[in-house]
């Protein structure tokens, strides 16, 4: 975990680059609130990264920040882990999901999704329409508590999840194809709208699919 | 090194342990032998508090005073209250936070928790000969901040350092995982006297990461007693005795019995009679109608275990062990359907009623520093959002994050000069406001400007209690400001610290009270046997003791009306010194009597 600000530690006055640990004293550091999730993994702002490593860095960096292993500590030492251990958090849970690793390092470097994903997206839109009809259908059946167009109803949401998932499926790869391309040298030039439209799309599916499994278990109270 | 000890202050039963050199262990009672500690508490008219077997026993004559299952109430307002507890118990008021009307005081859900808490501190007090201070409690997973912040909130008020708030299934994924070595994906079934909860965890190289959970907090084995004694106990009585606390009461420990005996055998005798009330009801029950009766709550718990499995994005054939834990779990159909559900027989070895408590001494261990090679990655259960315009809630940590987490807020003003931003937290899953949790409302102060011109940054954390605090930044002075969090159903910290020096006051006062009493009795003794034997042997006295004798019984006599139990000891001291030779001499003559006696008989 680094980064190239320089700071000075808390106790012994040690000036360094931003690290999880002080090189002098080996106490625990308050890295700098604006830290990139990228480096609190000491890796390069690349979109394209190995998950499982990734997992098992954080298992790695959990090892050495979590408040449980300073709980001895000084009330300092306490709150750097604390700390410490929220960003580590927040760098994860963004970093191990393709699709907020994506808008966050679309954010890092000045671009925006913008107001994009509450559009339908043009080659959904088939499939936008037929799952809104079905949940309104839904919830109109589930007023009159009809049982039998209830069943026949379940059916139906099952396979439009699964309709849902298949083309998540396909969006994914389409994210991490677009992802390699982007270290190429010759790299296409619409490369970045694609990616940005990409990662729009998938957006605006799991908004949807949300949708879906909301209805689905207020209706058979899953 | 001090123990650190953990706790497992449970709906229907509490322990304590901690781990010694062969690992976690439960404290049994040094007297009795028992481990658990039955969580009822009872409150006599004289002011004396019983807790555990002794109060259970209270619960069929005194019902409004012996507050069962108390954890049920902790961090909930009483519109959360359901019908049936509504007639089980007197409640101080119909709305805010739970307060149980007792003789003539109110006691808050925390208070009752202390009471249970304060017993088993001394339980482990006695076995370990050491003082203990620092504990780590369980809660349900499913627990929100308010019922956490409760749960600390009774550690305080029992005196004793919550350095952590740990989440039940968690700490049986320690005590499992420190048994068994396993590594990958398991689930843990816990379902208890009022809570259910459902964890799915990945274990790898000493790390419990928690992927998923989920829950219900208000689904246990007190509603399939609920359920039994509804069906089978109270039915045919009239409207007026299925209302009756004392009968609700009796009904509930009946059906409890039958319950646990059924977990063993096939048929079992309901024997349900109240004489004062009339009622007398035997019946037998077989095994079969318990569960066709009680199908329907364990299917409940089903649902939960989809949803935490949908959010860990995993299929149940993909758990490679099911742990089952908590007292319900003993019931065979619950192990049966928990079975067909993963595709897989749950994991039994370990006691469901110890397992948790022995997490949570082994989490202890790690907290002391004494542990390193295993640690916990736990989750929040709950998504956490702010109040927004047209009572939408606008989610700010996501339910499954990882904690410790926090999260940044900008807040600015919508009026100019406008001197604060109100803000309320909720948490919940649904999109409003009206379908979540109130947990709290705090106001962030801001210098009076043009609006939107000043900027606060407001902090959320959840530290790693699962419990909120909030923190504020005016940006455009780089001043932090101060935020006071008022709790929707629960003490502020005030309150507590009121609370505290109350039960500080109120125990040395007691102490005081009862010394008085015990000097005072012991000046009576005394000053009445002086009464007497100066009466009947006033010859027995010397030159000048009469007088010295007196002076000591005046001084004694004004002592004794007053309320220096030290002084009223010390002058009884006295009078019992100046008496004693003329006691001496009483004595002697007696004896000489009696001998006298003996001659003359013998004679």
């Amino acid at each position: 975990m680094s980064t190239t600000a320089v700071v000075q530690c808390w106790r012994c006055q040690d000036e360094h680059a931003a690290q999880a640990f002080c090189p002098a004293c080996h106490v625990i550091q308050v890295l700098p609130a604006d830290v990139d999730y990228f480096s609190v993994f000491g890796l390069a702002r690349n979109p394209v990264l190995d998950e499982v490593n990734l997992t098992q860095m954080y298992y790695d960096l959990s090892r050495q920040l979590h408040p449980d292993l300073h709980q001895t500590g000084t009330a300092e030492e306490q709150e750097a882990s604390l700390k410490n251990t929220a960003l580590l958090n927040r760098a994860y849970w963004i970093l191990r999901d393709p699709v907020q690793r994506g808008q966050y390092w679309l954010e890092l470097n000045g671009e925006q999704l913008g107001k994009a994903n509450n559009r339908v997206p043009a080659q959904l839109a088939v499939l936008v329409f037929e799952v809104q009809e079905k949940l309104a259908e839904l919830r109109e059946v589930r007023t009159t508590q009809a049982a039998a167009t209830l069943a026949d109803l379940k059916s139906e949401l099952e396979q439009i999840r699964a309709d849902l998932d298949e083309q998540m499926q396909s969006f994914q790869q389409k994210l991490t194809t677009n992802f390699a391309k982007w270290e190429h040298p010759d790299r296409p030039q619409d490369l970045l709208s694609e990616l940005k439209r990409v990662l729009s799309d998938m957006a605006y599916l799991r908004t949807l699919g949300r949708d879906v499994e909301k209805e689905y278990s207020v209706s058979w109270n899953t | 090194m001090e123990h650190i000890v953990g706790i497992d202050l449970g709906t229907t039963n509490s322990l304590i342990a901690y781990v010694d050199e062969d690992g976690p262990r439960i404290i049994a009672d040094a007297k009795t032998g028992h481990k658990i500690v039955p969580s009822i508490v009872s409150f006599l008219s004289d002011g004396k508090i019983v807790v555990g077997r002794e109060a259970g026993e209270l619960a069929r004559t005194q019902p409004l005073s012996t507050i069962r299952s108390v954890k049920r109430f902790m961090g909930l307002g009483m519109e959360h209250v359901s019908p049936d507890d509504q007639q089980r118990y007197r409640f101080a008021n119909d709305q805010g936070m739970v307060r149980f009307a007792i003789h003539d005081r109110q006691y808050t859900s925390p208070e009752v928790s202390a009471v249970i808490l304060r017993a088993l501190r001394e339980q482990a007090e006695a076995a370990l000969k050491e003082e203990v201070h620092k504990v780590v409690i369980t809660v349900p997973a499913y627990f929100n901040d308010s019922q956490r912040q409760a749960t600390k909130d009774a550690g305080k008020l029992a005196g004793l350092d919550v350095i952590r708030l740990l989440n039940e299934p968690t700490a049986a994924s320690l005590a499992y995982g420190l048994n068994t070595k396993q590594e990958g994906l398991i689930a843990v079934y816990d379902f208890g006297g009022g809570t259910f909860d459902v964890s799915i965890l990945r274990l790898h190289t000493g790390i419990f990461e928690v992927l998923s959970t989920s829950g219900d907090m208000r689904l246990g084995g007190d509603d399939i007693d609920q359920c039994l004694a509804a069906r089978f106990l109270l039915s045919d009585l009239s409207e007026e005795l299925r209302r009756d606390p004392q009968v609700l009461s009796i009904a509930h420990s009946v059906a409890e019995r039958a319950k646990s005996a059924l977990s063993e055998q096939d048929e079992t005798v309901l024997d349900f009679s109240v004489a004062e009330k009339g009622i007398r009801v035997s019946r037998s029950l077989t095994r079969q109608e318990l569960e066709e009766a009680v199908d329907e709550i364990v299917t409940r718990t089903l649902g939960p275990c989809r949803q935490a499995l949908k959010d860990a994005g995993l299929e149940p054939h993909e758990i490679e062990e099911v742990v089952v834990v908590g007292g319900s779990t003993r019931m065979p159909l619950v192990r049966q359907r928990v079975g067909e559900f993963f595709g897989r027989s749950p994991l039994t070895d370990l006691d469901p009623d110890e397992v948790v408590a022995l997490g949570a001494a082994v989490q202890a261990d790690t907290l002391s520093g004494r542990r390193r090679d295993m640690l916990l990655l736990d989750v929040v259960p709950l998504s956490l959002g702010i109040e927004t315009m047209g009572g939408v809630l606008s989610h700010l940590i996501e339910r499954n994050t990882t904690i410790p987490a926090s999260v940044k807020e900008m807040f600015t003003t919508a009026v100019d000069d406008q001197t604060a931003v109100d803000v309320h937290v909720l948490q919940g899953e649904r999109e409003l406001v009206q379908d979540c949790r109130s947990l709290a409302r705090f106001t962030i102060p801001i210098e009076p400007k043009p609006a939107g011109v000043p900027r606060v940054e407001v902090t959320f954390m959840i530290d790693a209690n699962g419990i909120l605090s909030v923190s504020a930044l005016d940006l455009r002075t780089g001043l932090e400001r101060s935020v006071e969090v008022k709790p929707s159903y629960g003490l502020t910290d005030d309150e507590v610290e009121q609370l505290l020096e109350e039960s500080i006051d109120f125990a040395e006062e007691d102490i005081e009270q009862r010394l008085l009493i015990e000097a005072r009795t012991e000046a009576d003794t005394v000053l009445n046997a002086t009464h007497k034997a100066l009466h009947k042997n006033a010859s027995f006295l010397r030159q000048g003791e009469e007088e010295q004798i007196a002076q000591a019984v005046q001084k004694l006599r004004e002592a004794r009306d007053g309320k220096d139990y030290d002084l009223i000891r010390d002058l009884t001291e006295e009078l019992s010194e100046a008496t004693t030779p003329f006691a001496q001499r009483i004595m002697d003559s007696s004896i000489q009597e009696v001998l006298g006696e003996k001659r003359l008989s013998e004679l």
